[in-house]
């Protein structure tokens, strides 16, 4: 049961019933979002951050304590930091992360594909790519 | 000096025209028009964009495997002027070109002929179902009810007419 707008609602559904981001605040400056300044990695960035060597660095991190959670939970797929391993087995679940996965199961669009279209060679159709998320540790304590 | 490709949408970028990107990793994109810088900014895959070349291609719009492609090509070795030799290439660009645009718009035709054909057949079957707009269904049946009614009666009484 869970409060809501001064009276009790069951909640039997599983799916949350929000529709549409209109009152949303992430959305509120979406031209803000578009700054590259404010540029997050690009899907290429992450297919080159899922390499063993570069992923097992980036999901063990020194503490630092100005990042969120200290750095100690990252998403390696959406390039995202969470407080504590609750936040991330959560976002692991969201369609938010689902989709990026999707999205990160075909091969990075390059220069290369680009020039290919404009008539430098002939089309090559990009490879799948199998993605999953990453193992969660279970901390004992 | 070269003529770039737009990261985003394929088109060529002349020297002095639209914008380089460079990312914090040190990759650089080169866009032909703000439209495309913008598109690149939100996010977008130009495979999934409708206008860009690699949409066209990757969807089957355009020749995609031919080998009137392979001739244009980044080469990246200086090649001392020679006056035949600039001639001639020039010459190869323009057969080329001639040969490209004939095969790319053979293959459009053949492409828009199965749309032609479904076409056709979808207007074949909305004559089936809707038939009855053009042909009543019971057209002519009242007449011919009519004369079987009066053939079975004619009977009927040259029948009776036997009895007696």
């Amino acid at each position: 049961m869970t409060r809501k707008s001064g009276r009790l609602v069951t909640t039997t559904m599983a799916k949350s019933k929000q529709k549409g981001n209109h009152k949303s605040d992430k959305k509120k400056n979406i031209a803000k979002t578009w700054k590259t300044k404010r540029r997050t990695k690009d899907l290429d960035q992450i297919h080159s951050d899922m390499k063993p060597d570069t992923a097992t660095k980036l999901l063990h991190q020194e503490v630092d304590y100005d990042v969120t959670g200290c750095a100690q939970h990252y998403c390696l797929h959406c390039a995202r930091y969470f407080v504590d391993m609750k936040a991330m087995k959560e976002h692991f679940k969201s369609k938010v992360h689902k989709k990026r996965l999707k999205q990160l199961r075909e091969e990075p669009y390059t220069q290369a594909e680009a020039d290919r279209a404009a008539g430098m060679g002939s089309y090559i159709p990009p490879k799948t790519v199998e993605v999953k998320t990453q193992p969660v540790e279970e901390d004992m304590d | 000096m070269r003529i770039e490709k737009c990261y985003f949408c394929s088109g060529p970028v002349y020297p002095g025209h639209g914008v380089m990107f460079v990312r914090n990793d040190c990759k650089t994109f080169r866009f032909c028009r703000s439209k495309c810088h913008k598109n690149f900014k939100k996010k977008r895959n130009p495979r999934k964009t409708r206008w860009t070349k690699a949409f066209r291609k990757a969807s089957g719009k355009e020749l995609t495997v031919d080998n009137s492609l392979e001739f244009e090509k980044r080469r990246n070795i200086p090649v001392k002027y020679n006056r035949m030799l600039w001639d001639k290439t020039v010459e190869a660009m323009k057969r080329v070109e001639e040969l490209k645009q004939k095969r790319q718009a053979r293959f459009i035709m053949n492409r828009l002929k199965k749309g032609k054909q479904l076409e056709k057949e979808e207007d074949i079957n909305e004559v089936k179902k809707n038939i009855h707009l053009i042909k009543a269904p019971h057209a002519g049946k009242a007449k011919q009810m009519e004369d079987k009614m009066v053939q079975k009666l004619q009977e009927d009484v040259n029948m009776g007419d036997e009895d007696d």
